[in-house]
């Protein structure tokens, strides 16, 4: 396996990602993924809230219209997280927090779907705090998690 | 600029300044709650943004509204922790042209919205529902999202331009 990462990380594209002086490779790939990150957990707070209760006023079906802009959001940081990924393989792979974060944002994601599909079916809301709340806990240790994979 | 030099060495010096940075976890706990508020701040401004503009039309403003509190929770967090920042290593910032843009950014998001909420807000509710929202809001709408993922670049981006960190 020390080998797989170590072959990624000697990449072109992984050492381009690292090493380069150019404000488009390690940068911007990181300001991405910042972008990505205030997208997906943004929506996901905004659905979420409404589903606590919080402005009432905005009808649950309408939630259905931000679940394509979360998965662009998300399709961001897939992109940009598998290139800060290879850029740092072996040290990355190393990192116990890394796969807490991947963990967490999985079961994010597992949980997000089920509440777009269910959202579908009339009078479910009540039965969806749960799950709303669950997920802004998620978002918030995947957060925490990838925070502390740049201290741990 | 050497009244902010002034300043800067005088913030420093503080005890407060001292603690946050010898504190091993004060950084990452302030970084994880300012990501947390830029998500309230970015994805509930980002939606009335979004509404002003003409999307979600089947969405009344004022029902965007009411997720506003935590919108401006999610920005009260930011200053806080963005302090904290300043406080741990104003030389950082202060002579980071990139951080200055920022402020510039945030400054232009807050009259933007100041300019909307004096001139605009009573006449949009009013035609709230009944059909499109009128050009200047959607002028209003697309400078605040123009400006607050601005203020999102440069806060991630001043730490890799000039010799910041």
């Amino acid at each position: 396996m020390t080998d797989l990462f170590a072959w990624i990380e000697g990449l072109a594209l992984a050492t381009w990602a690292r090493e380069s002086p150019s404000i488009w490779a390690y940068p911007t790939i990181l300001t991405l993924h910042t972008v990505g990150l205030a997208i997906v957990v943004g929506v996901n707070a905004v659905v979420d809230l409404r589903l606590l209760g919080t402005a009432p006023r905005i009808p649950i079906a309408s939630l259905r219209a931000f679940f394509p802009i979360m998965w662009w959001g998300f399709a961001i940081n897939f992109a940009s997280g598998l290139l800060l990924f290879m850029a740092d393989a072996t040290t990355k792979s190393g990192q116990r927090v890394f796969y807490v974060k991947l963990a967490l944002i999985t079961v994010a994601l597992v949980v997000a779907r089920v509440i777009s599909k269910r959202l579908h079916q009339q009078g479910e809301a009540a039965t969806l705090r749960p799950l709303a709340a669950l997920s802004l806990l998620l978002w918030a240790g995947a957060i925490v998690a990838g925070r502390l994979m740049a201290y741990l | 600029m050497p009244t902010l030099d002034v300043f800067v060495h005088w913030l420093r010096a503080t005890p407060a300044s001292e603690w946050i940075n010898q504190s091993t976890w004060i950084w990452p706990l302030c970084e994880s709650l300012h990501f947390m508020g830029l998500s309230l701040l970015v994805g509930i401004t980002g939606f009335l943004d979004l509404r002003l503009m003409g999307f979600f039309k089947r969405v009344s403003i004022a029902a965007v509204r009411d997720l506003m509190p935590y919108a401006l929770a999610g920005f009260a967090i930011n200053v806080m922790t963005g302090l904290v920042f300043l406080t741990g290593l104003p030389e950082q910032y202060a002579h980071n042209p990139v951080w200055w843009y920022k402020m510039g950014f945030l400054l232009l998001a807050g009259v933007n919205a100041a300019f909307y909420e004096t001139t605009l807000a009573a006449q949009v509710l009013a035609a709230d529902g009944t059909g499109d929202t009128p050009r200047a809001a959607k002028l209003v709408g697309l400078v605040s999202l123009v400006s607050w993922f601005t203020v999102l670049y440069c806060g991630r981006m001043l730490a890799f331009i000039g010799d910041a960190f």
